[in-house]
């Protein structure tokens, strides 16, 4: 009998195991397997390098939308690091006790925030105040940057923070001993021994960041054109997709389905680049 | 060291931007704000303002902000002092100024009589011969007095109508394919009619003016749905055309803008990127 229930509840964990796989095929399958006729369809070339975005007169070149989204995610990224990794260092070395009860609920609720509240955030507030500061429409690469930026913190501090309190703290002590200040210890001995940590933190906010889609559409202004400056208008691989799905037709959807499975091709070069360096941690 | 340098890099970057963008400065660059391309209301403001390039495509200006809804337009619109976009006349509220066309003011009484030529019918399609009584009896709602009291009501021009409507008691189904913009009235019509009828159901398929067209003529669907005027071509099939209501397009302009009145001309060359500064506008 007893037997009996454990292999039925075996068959039932592979199962649940499958399914996730299978989805992961079944996406990957349905990806490729329509994306990529449509690209060679408009030619890989034309499609990956041609600058113009212009479905009225069939013209599908989806450049403007690949610099856009490495534009945003490396604004992101240089705002979203430093003041996520600060701010680790400071919840695990420096934080009173009474005040982490308050700051780590607080980073959690940053992260259960939905992206269409960041959004309204990004129009409301972070929009107004580019335009008055940097002038244009307010609605640019900055701003989706900056947004981005704030949006990726929680994923840079929670792994930066587990990180960081993974160091043996002989390494902090061994620095104290040997008569470095408390923030010397920190920075260059703690924080160093964390390195490949806070690495696999700035992949994962790049991750994050260039897979938003929602707050991005409603900040970035969405223009197809290579940005002239920091204040133009962007269109992300993401929110093209989002933009034109809703009236295309079946050519004009496979050729969006392409444009997802660059963006996917990204994705998989970023997991990659963290499981290689999580082995070599290992 | 290290984190001094990237301190450096940090503050050295933000420097950069604010230099980069300090030429972007000065004088009132028109911000465009457009819709997607695909979107019902885009084909028939560039149609009907002659937004094309000379092989009558889509030439709408590729730095125009793109938002995705008539509410995203209406939001940037209302956010940015130097903006212009455009909506369907039905969803027009306070939050946004329109602009009078050829010194006409985009009201329900002026696309009725004509006077205000931004306008697009909304129509119905089917096959004179092939019309069963349910549905000639399902128009004969919507022209009814009844009928375009409901299309009145939600802010869309109607068209005469004399005759009341009597219930009829009739059983059965109709099926109605189209536009995404007739789509949101129709709803409206349909649940008025199966309220009076209870024995019909109406079932409506919101897929685009050509997917209706064609659905229509293949007798796919009873009654196909349009957002524009139909091509001879399609009306060479044996379909009959029959306008429902008038959907005005209204050009709008921040609250606080100076501009009352635009020439279509005007609103063309913003369109098409000739006109970049409201200065150059008298």
């Amino acid at each position: 009998m007893q037997k009996a229930k454990e292999k039925i509840m075996h068959a039932l964990f592979l199962i649940c195991a499958c399914v996730s796989i299978l989805a992961v095929v079944v996406i990957c399958v349905y990806l490729f397997g329509t994306g990529i006729p449509a690209m060679a369809d408009v030619g890989f070339f034309k499609f990956l390098f041609g600058t113009e975005w212009r479905p009225a007169v069939d013209s599908w070149g989806i450049f403007p939308m690949i610099i856009g989204s490495i534009l945003v995610t490396g604004i992101a990224i240089l705002i979203g690091v430093p003041i996520g990794v600060l701010c680790a260092v400071f919840m695990s070395f420096y934080c009173p006790k009474k005040l982490y009860k308050f700051v780590k609920p607080a980073i959690n609720l940053l992260a259960g925030i939905p992206s269409i509240v960041y959004g309204f955030f990004g129009v409301m507030v972070l929009v107004p105040f580019i335009r008055n500061v940097f002038g244009g429409s307010g609605k640019s690469l900055l701003t989706a940057g900056i947004l981005l930026g704030i949006m990726i913190l929680p994923t840079i501090i929670k792994t930066t923070e587990a990180s960081l309190n993974a160091v043996p703290t002989s390494y902090y002590e061994g620095s104290l001993a040997l008569g470095a200040t408390h923030e010397r210890s920190v920075f260059f001995a703690a924080l160093p021994a964390a390195k490949s940590g806070i690495l696999a933190a700035i992949i994962l906010g790049i991750g994050r960041a260039i897979g938003e889609t929602m707050a991005v559409v409603m900040v970035a202004g969405n223009q197809a054109i290579l940005p002239e400056s920091i204040t133009s208008g962007v269109r992300t691989l993401t929110s093209n997709v989002i933009l034109e799905m809703g009236y295309a037709d079946e050519h004009k959807q496979s050729i969006l389905v392409a444009t997802a499975v660059v963006l996917f091709v990204f994705i998989l070069i970023i997991n990659l680049c963290f499981s290689v360096l999580k082995r070599r941690k290992d | 060291m290290k984190i001094k340098n990237i301190f450096a890099a940090v503050l050295s970057a933000g420097l950069l931007a604010t230099s980069l963008t300090g030429c972007a400065n000065g004088g009132k660059a028109i911000t465009v704000v457009s819709r997607e391309d695909g979107s019902g209301t885009r084909s028939a403001f560039v149609e009907l303002m002659g937004v094309l390039d000379a092989d009558k495509k889509d030439a709408t200006v590729s730095t125009a902000e793109i938002n995705q809804s008539t509410n995203g337009v209406m939001m940037s619109v209302s956010s940015n002092p130097d903006a212009i976009g455009y909506i369907s006349l039905g969803s027009l509220n306070d939050t946004v100024k329109a602009v009078k066309v050829d010194g006409v003011e985009a009201t329900a009484d002026n696309v009725k009589s004509g006077k205000y030529a931004v306008a697009r019918p909304f129509e119905i399609c089917y096959k004179e011969d092939k019309l069963d009584d349910l549905s000639k009896d399902f128009i004969a709602f919507i022209m009814s007095k009844d009928g375009q009291q409901i299309i009145a009501d939600n802010h869309y021009i109607a068209v005469e109508a004399t005759q009341s409507y009597t219930p009829s008691g009739k059983k059965g189904t109709i099926s109605l394919n189209g536009s995404t913009s007739v789509g949101p009235v129709m709803e409206k019509l349909a649940a008025k009619y199966q309220e009076l009828n209870s024995g019909v159901t109406v079932q409506i398929q919101q897929t685009g003016s050509g997917a209706g067209i064609t659905a229509v003529t293949s007798d796919a669907c009873n009654i196909g749905m349009s957002s524009r005027a139909l091509k001879q071509a399609e009306l060479d099939k044996g379909l009959t055309e029959l306008k429902i209501a008038d959907d005005g397009i209204a050009v709008i302009v921040n609250k606080d803008s100076k501009i009352d009145n635009l020439t279509s001309e005007q609103i063309k060359k913003i369109y098409l990127g000739e006109i970049k500064n409201w200065s150059e506008i008298k």
